[in-house]
């Protein structure tokens, strides 16, 4: 395995593993509400997991290794990606699950497929933030976007159970409608993230070989 | 002459500091030393050498080669040693040799071992517990153990004792003896002068002199006199040249060419040669640059 990989999976796997454990387990037992509310979650904990690799990553380090920028940023994108991944397919699969019982419906498979599609971008976007101006100056940044994608999150929670007006992201019209088709709609965002990424990637690789901001 | 580097027109520009057109020719088999106050850019150009920062322009060929095209070849064929030596910081020298080990394709874990035992460096203790001079040590000793035939090393001496620098500089002088090809910089000679061969002085971001250290030491002599021994105008030669109550002296960049006429002084003793040393070179052109 990958030395890289091996050291910042920890992170990623440990964010991963409380992330479900903590949360995703609500899927399996609570109400409609669980599916509209865990998986905004998702890029919080990506992003804690990411800022704990990254604030002990030493890339000055890596760059006396016989080791191209590019596999760098490829290794990194990679576990953004598993991370994303793993967390999608558990919650898919539990969304799917709970199709049965009524309390997840086909459009709760579209959202939970695009908060986990912006999540993947999001942390992508954070992790080409860390290369261009190093941790110092995306710490602050990443701690208020966790502290206020948290606040969001509790303040749609309140708002959801105690006003009947307050619109469910996951009943809103388009992803209604995209979950007229859900396994179409869903593998059409999968790819349009992924061409996203990939994307992304790239632009990653070229602003960190031409970064010292993170060494 | 078989190049090992070969760097073009290297420019690089920092907030504060620039590197302007710096380029720069070594010899295989050398000891080369990049010479130069603080600030003169002596880190720059090396981190640019070993790939670890980009530049805005110029070329840098090694071994044949370019990191463009063959950065992961290169970095196997070249050892690094930053000023600041970076480590996971909680983590142990053992820890870092197998971390590392799958990316060298000539990793030689044992010869690793015995250069940190050699150093004295305790491969179980983590790095945040090491002293800079050890630290130090620690990037030696993976630099010298993956067979890099070109050796990058900014300020190998600092923070070290005395015993250490020079079973460094020993070895570095053995490893250039075996075909290895060295670059050292540092601010102050300390013993890098007695080993490099060939010599650059940077100031202020540009190259103010290469040359081969004998040369160097052929050319530049100090020459003490009194006063009224040798004629005005030769004064007006000397690098350097001070008027002191109990005798004039003057650093002349050119003794052969000065030679016969301080000849009368010298066979009367009213004058005496001395040998200058690279700070003394490095001292003329910072004074007057």
């Amino acid at each position: 395995m990958d030395p890289i990989l091996r050291r910042s999976s920890f992170f990623y796997v440990t964010a991963l593993v409380t992330y479900l454990g903590l949360m995703g387990r609500f899927m399996l037992t609570r109400d409609w509400t669980a599916f509209e509310l865990i998986p905004l979650f998702l890029p919080v904990w990506l992003i804690s997991g990411m800022l704990a690799s990254e604030h002990d990553e030493r890339y000055a380090f890596l760059r006396t290794l016989p080791l191209a920028d590019r596999a760098v940023v490829r290794t990194k994108f990679t576990l953004i990606l598993s991370f994303v991944s793993a967390a999608w397919l558990l919650m898919t699969a539990v969304a799917a699950f709970r199709t049965g019982d009524g309390v997840a419906t086909p459009p709760t498979l579209v959202y939970v497929t695009l908060v986990c599609a912006t999540a993947l971008l999001v942390g992508a976007l954070y992790q080409i933030g860390i290369w261009r101006f190093g941790i110092p100056v995306m710490f602050p940044v990443i701690g208020v976007s966790v502290a206020a994608g948290l606040a969001l999150a509790v303040i749609h929670v309140a708002n959801l159970k105690y006003r009947d007006e307050w619109p469910a992201l996951s009943q809103v019209g388009l992803v209604e409608w995209l979950g007229g088709a859900p396994w179409v709609s869903s593998a059409v965002i999968v790819a349009l993230a992924l061409w996203a990424y990939r994307a992304l990637m790239r632009f990653g690789v070229r602003v960190k070989a031409a970064s010292e901001a993170h060494l | 002459m078989d190049t090992v580097l070969e760097a073009t027109d290297l420019t690089k520009d920092y907030e504060d500091f620039s590197l302007r057109g710096v380029s720069l020719t070594v010899r295989r088999g050398s000891i080369s030393g990049v010479f130069g106050p603080n600030g003169a850019g002596k880190t720059t150009l090396l981190k640019v050498l070993a790939a670890q920062a980009p530049v805005r322009s110029g070329k840098v060929r090694l071994l044949g080669q370019t990191y463009e095209t063959s950065e992961r070849d290169l970095k196997n064929r070249v050892g690094y040693v930053p000023q600041e030596p970076t480590f996971y910081p909680d983590k142990t020298a053992t820890w870092h040799a197998r971390f590392v080990a799958p990316y060298f394709a000539r990793w030689d874990g044992a010869g690793f071992y015995s250069l940190l035992e050699t150093f004295r460096v305790n491969p179980l203790k983590k790095v945040k517990h090491l002293s800079g001079g050890q630290k130090k040590l620690l990037s030696l000793a993976m630099a010298l153990s993956h067979g890099a035939e070109l050796l990058i090393l900014d300020e190998p001496t600092a923070g070290l004792d005395v015993v250490h620098r020079r079973s460094l500089l020993d070895r570095l002088r053995a490893l250039a003896a075996d075909g290895s090809t060295v670059i050292v910089a540092s601010h102050i000679t300390d013993g890098l002068d007695e080993i490099a061969e060939d010599v650059t002085f940077l100031h202020d971001g540009r190259v103010v002199l290469h040359a081969a250290a004998d040369d160097l030491m052929t050319r530049w002599k100090w020459v003490h006199y009194k006063d009224g021994s040798l004629d005005r105008a030769i004064e007006g030669r000397f690098a350097t040249f001070r008027r002191q109550p109990f005798g004039n002296r003057g650093l002349t960049d050119d003794f052969p060419a000065l030679r016969e006429a301080v000849a009368p002084a010298l066979a009367s003793d009213d004058a005496r040669v001395e040998p200058a040393s690279l700070e003394d070179i490095l001292l003329s052109f910072v004074k007057e640059a």
